[in-house]
């Protein structure tokens, strides 16, 4: 059967009809004979968008056997979908219509009527003449895997696994030491103002322990991963034993990989490493959660204890979050534990993002701890003594001594972030945590489709955030991989023809998504259409003209350049 | 009875990724919203930190997609009158008021404002500019469907006849007759992201907000730079309407009385002084601020760029600023951080006010039965179940309604609770 192109102007009321002449439209859109004797009918309509409107339509495309349609109306973003569902509605490939703007482009801002009029008519034999040069796209179904793969057992990954597990979805929690549970089973105490303590996390662990939804993989790691969302191969190791690999398939994978601290030692003038009882804060944690004291190395108990924040954050660039909040924390520790201790906290700039935090800092201050505001500090030594020398802010140099330092050292991203980055094919951003797919509006997902982040491994966060993260994964994931759910992926994507791909590999480096693979084989360059969004990066990258984007080929744009300049 | 439909209380940033995403699943949402526009607060920004992308263009898709989505039901102009029952099945009677528009039938072409005899402030706009009695709250809401006020419309507060909308309308999309209605939905959970609100700058006398004309909240800053705002962008003063040349930010106004730091105000602050530096380049830029709340890994660098840009950051407590002056000029009195008092003068101050909770916290909080915090916040359940159930089953908290907090953090915990929604649901 040869084209039937239908054209249908919309009035939009007085907003098309009084500013640009639809009668002299017609009268030239049904003389326009490029493509020639293709234009089966050129009408008007009142109101296109309206349900009567969208009656009219589907009767107007079956009654005349449209085989394309040409729609001169208002902007896409308002009535793209609208007119597509009609074309659905009546099995017409809704890839073979095409919505020209003479509303926003034409009406609503040439005051001149007839200027008007020549631009709407241009416009419109653009649209004709690109729409005879679109290929019907078909929605493709694909079968999805419901289950999850979760990287590291800190708090943000069982707290995902137990939002994630249920009766038809497993998860398989993979953990590199042997024990799940993270860092936070080395404190002794949440931070009092969360609400309770340590028992909460062991609730936690137990609940993951026992369900049986759950797969865990202790001293394991992650050593392959590939496929696309609703369907990754994974391979598995386990660290000691090479022979003893595991392979699964899962939908989705959570990255929870956590944080380490920033090495002191890079930074000489806090004495850390160098001189006696200087410690970080985790090693503080660690020491009083198993022994439930906080002592000198010489087994007394410090009569003056001096906790420094912001080390390392002028290094790392950032402020880490939860620093002032956990150092307010362990001052408190130790007012408990020694109420006679002089304690001085030496910090920059107070952090209390959460609603409850400076209710917390003003019950420490008020415990008695004292509180300076710094410019600069180093930690000290002579003979037996230590000593804090700090500048205030008004410039001037004072010191203290002090049996003890505690440090703050910043929060960074956790050994081995750069190499699961590359094995999952995501980005990490210039801080070296792993990259959100969108900075505001999507902070758990990532440029990948079925591969999250959360918890600290995105961001420095305190443990209800992780928390928080953890749980809107639950929410992306229980949403998007529905149990025996197809998902339909993008259907405006790119591909690569083979007759014309040298295999320079230019496309690979600049597709972000790790849509392109290599086929070594045949020396060309593939896409996977599952995983493609149809950016174009690739098209405009290739030397050889060999990858074109569906929907948007250079025909379909040069046809249509052609007749609006013309 | 297990009944899968939601209710959203607030179409914010937070309440449409909420509806976005349960609707994507096929569940039916009831999105109620107080307001005639969907947004919540993030749409009176031009961009937001620290990215800096302009905030429209950011959230006009997502807006769009709720208006698109077939499973959302949105219901401007409309709140919540009264929850019964429990997780899975709870009954609500929503009182939607009257738009006297339509809004299948109206295009959005705005040809009926015009002709509208009555002028009143524009709330939206923090009253910096008027609106007809029929309106937009600015170009570029949505729904682009416009509400009349019945209180100043002359036909319906019956001080005049008048028609004069009606006939403009040439798609017969304005009802005059339109009634007040109470809706009775069934649902089997309910997202709370009713948002936040800023403290009254009345409490803060020493700043002068409402005595010298110059003087302007955080959000009124927002509206003055913003190119769909009161001045289309234009920086001019309340007072002199010439462009100010030496600007006063003042942060932490309002964070000892509430007894919490805002979390956002330090960086919205910036982006002000940044803002401001990009139109006015000449103009001094002071910032008083004590501490620098920037949590996260993108912040702090933000802040050194706009040191970079040549802003005056000064520290100094809060609590010891004064602003005087008089309609056109001001003094601001403060302490310097060596403690000695000094003086500065300038022709616009900015408050950087704290933030809390939502105007209708207490009452949603009594009829929904969940509890407030001491703050004023709604309540959440601590560390064992996190952050975004309430102590009420099947209700959970999403955005700044649960706290102070910026908008990816709203994002997620909106996303968070969809979570829950979905497991107990499903
Ligand atoms: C001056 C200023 C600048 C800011 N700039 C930034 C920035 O640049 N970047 C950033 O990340 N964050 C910024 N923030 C923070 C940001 O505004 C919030 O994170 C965000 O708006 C929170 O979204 P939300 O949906 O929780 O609340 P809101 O935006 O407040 O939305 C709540 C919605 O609920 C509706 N509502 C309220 N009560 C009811 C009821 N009873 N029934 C029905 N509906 C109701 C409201 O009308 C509103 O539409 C800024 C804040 C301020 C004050
Ligand atoms: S949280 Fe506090 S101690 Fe940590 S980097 Fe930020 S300001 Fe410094
Ligand atoms: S169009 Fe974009 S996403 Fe698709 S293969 Fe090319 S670069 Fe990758
Ligand atoms: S009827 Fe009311 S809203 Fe309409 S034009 Fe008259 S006063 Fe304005
Ligand atoms: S009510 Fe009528 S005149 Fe007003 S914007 Fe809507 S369609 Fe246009
Ligand atoms: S965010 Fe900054 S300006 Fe706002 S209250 Fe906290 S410290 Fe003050």
């Amino acid at each position: 059967m040869s084209d039937r192109i239908g054209v249908y102007v919309c009035e939009c009321g007085p907003n098309i009809a009084d500013k640009v002449d639809i009668k002299k439209i017609l009268t030239e859109i049904s003389a326009f004979n490029e493509p020639p004797e293709k234009i089966i009918i050129a009408k008007k309509h009142k109101l296109l968008c309206s349900k009567e409107g969208q009656d009219f339509l589907a009767d107007e495309i079956i009654k005349n056997e449209l085989t394309h349609l040409v729609i001169a109306a208002c902007s896409p973003r308002d009535h793209d979908i609208t007119f597509m569902n009609v074309c659905k509605r009546t099995d017409l490939n809704p890839y073979l219509y095409k919505l020209v703007n003479i509303r926003e482009h034409c009406a609503w801002i040439i005051p001149d009527k007839d200027e008007a009029t020549e631009k709407a008519i241009q416009y419109i034999r653009a649209g004709i003449s690109r729409v005879t040069y679109q290929d019907p796209l078909i929605e493709k179904e694909l079968d999805s895997i419901p289950d999850v793969l979760v990287i590291g057992a800190g708090i943000a990954g069982i707290e995902a696994s137990l939002s994630l597990a249920g009766e038809n979805r497993k998860v398989y929690l993979v953990e590199r030491t042997s024990s799940i549970g993270g860092k936070v089973t080395k404190f002794e105490k949440i931070l009092p103002h969360q609400g309770t303590n340590l028992d909460i996390i062991q609730e936690k662990i137990k609940a993951v322990q026992e369900n049986e939804n759950i797969e865990i993989f202790t001293e394991s790691e992650v050593e392959k991963a590939i496929g696309f969302f609703g369907n990754f191969e994974i391979t598995l190791k386990n660290i000691h034993n090479d022979e003893q690999n595991n392979e699964f398939k899962v939908g989705a994978i959570v990255a929870a990989t956590g944080f380490n601290l920033f090495n002191p030692e890079k930074i000489p003038r806090y004495g850390y490493g160098k001189i006696e009882d200087v410690y970080t804060s985790l090693e503080i944690e660690e020491s009083n959660s198993k022994t439930g004291k906080i002592l000198l190395k010489s087994g007394k108990p410090p009569k003056s204890v001096a906790l420094i924040h912001c080390v390392g954050r002028e290094e790392r660039g950032y402020c880490s979050r939860v620093c002032c909040n956990y150092m307010f924390k362990i001052a408190q520790y130790l007012k408990e534990k020694m109420p006679d201790i002089k304690i001085t906290e030496f910090y920059k700039d107070l952090c209390l993002p959460n609603k409850a935090d400076q209710e917390f800092f003003v019950d420490t201050k008020n415990k008695g701890v004292n509180f300076i505001r710094f410019k600069d500090i180093a930690v000290k030594q002579k003979d037996k003594e230590k000593f804090i020398e700090y500048t205030k802010m008004d410039g001037k140099k004072e010191k203290i001594s002090a049996e003890m330092i505690i440090l703050a050292p910043a929060i960074e991203p956790a050994e081995g972030s750069k190499e699961i980055a590359e094995l999952l094919n995501i980005s990490l951003d210039e801080t070296g945590f792993f990259q959100e797919a969108h900075q505001k509006l999507n902070p758990v997902a990532t440029s990948i489709d079925g591969v999250f982040i959360v918890g600290t491994a995105q961001n420095p966060k305190n443990i209800p955030d992780s928390m928080m993260d953890a749980q809107a994964v639950g929410g992306k994931i229980l949403t998007q991989l529905i149990p025996g759910e197809k998902l339909i992926p993008e259907v405006i994507v790119s591909e690569i023809s083979e007759a014309f791909c040298t295999g320079c590999q230019t496309c690979l480096s600049v597709c972000s998504y790790g849509a392109i693979y290599f086929d070594e084989d045949r020396n060309i360059s593939i896409v996977n259409e599952a995983i493609c969004r149809g950016c174009g990066n690739c098209v405009a990258s290739c030397p050889s003209g060999a990858a074109h984007a569906k929907h948007f080929t250079s025909t379909q744009i040069y046809q249509e350049v052609l007749e609006a300049i013309r | 009875m297990n009944n899968s439909d939601i209710l959203v209380i607030g179409a914010g940033v937070a309440g449409i990724e909420a509806s976005l995403l349960l609707a994507s699943t096929g569940k039916k949402v009831y999105l109620v919203e107080k307001a005639s526009l969907t947004g919540g607060n993030v749409i009176k920004y031009e961009d937001v930190f620290s990215n800096m992308e302009c905030s429209t263009c950011m959230i006009a898709p997502k807006q769009q997609e709720v208006l698109q989505s077939e499973n959302i039901e949105l219901l401007t102009l409309s709140t919540v009158e009264k929850v019964q029952g429990e997780i899975g099945d709870f009954t609500v009677t929503i009182k939607k008021k009257a738009r006297y528009v339509s809004l299948i039938d109206c295009i959005g072409c705005g040809m009926c404002y015009e002709p509208c005899p009555v002028s009143l402030k524009n709330e939206f706009e923090q009253n910096l500019s008027e609106k007809k009695a029929i309106y937009v709250p600015c170009p570029g809401s949505l729904p682009n469907v416009p509400a009349i006020d019945p209180e100043y419309c002359l036909q319906l507060n019956g001080k005049k006849t008048c028609n004069a909308c009606v006939e403009a309308c040439a798609f017969g999309a304005i009802n005059l007759s339109d009634k007040d209605e109470k809706i009775e939905i069934k649902v089997g959970a309910i997202i709370v992201a009713s948002g936040f609100d800023i403290v009254e700058p009345a409490g803060f006398p020493q700043f002068g907000y409402g005595k010298y004309p110059n003087v302007y909240t955080a959000i009124e800053a927002e509206r003055l730079y913003a190119s769909n705002g009161p001045t289309e962008g234009e920086i001019t003063l309340r007072k002199g309407n010439t462009p100010p040349q030496a600007i006063a930010i003042i942060q932490c106004v309002g964070r000892e009385q509430q007894g919490y730091c805002s979390s956002v105000c330090c960086m919205y602050s910036l982006k002000l002084a940044h803002y401001l530096k990009h139109k006015l380049p000449d103009a001094k830029i002071y910032n008083f601020h004590s501490d620098w709340c920037m949590p996260g890994k993108y912040n702090q660098k933000f802040h050194q760029d706009v040191k970079e840009e040549g802003v005056d950051f000064i520290y100094s407590p809060v609590d010891k600023i004064k602003v005087e002056g008089n309609d056109k000029s001001l003094l601001i009195e403060y302490y310097n951080g060596k403690d000695e008092k000094e003086k500065l003068s300038a022709d616009m101050v900015i408050l950087s006010l704290a933030m809390m909770q939502g105007k209708d916290t207490a009452s949603l909080s009594k009829l929904l039965g969940i509890e407030q915090d001491k703050r004023g916040f709604f309540m959440n359940q601590g560390i064992q179940l996190g952050s975004v159930d309430t102590s009420k089953p099947g209700i959970f908290l999403a955005g700044c309604a649960e706290g102070p907090k910026d908008i990816q953090g709203s994002i997620t915990q909106a996303e968070a609770a969809v979570g829950k929604v979905m497991s107990y649901l499903s």
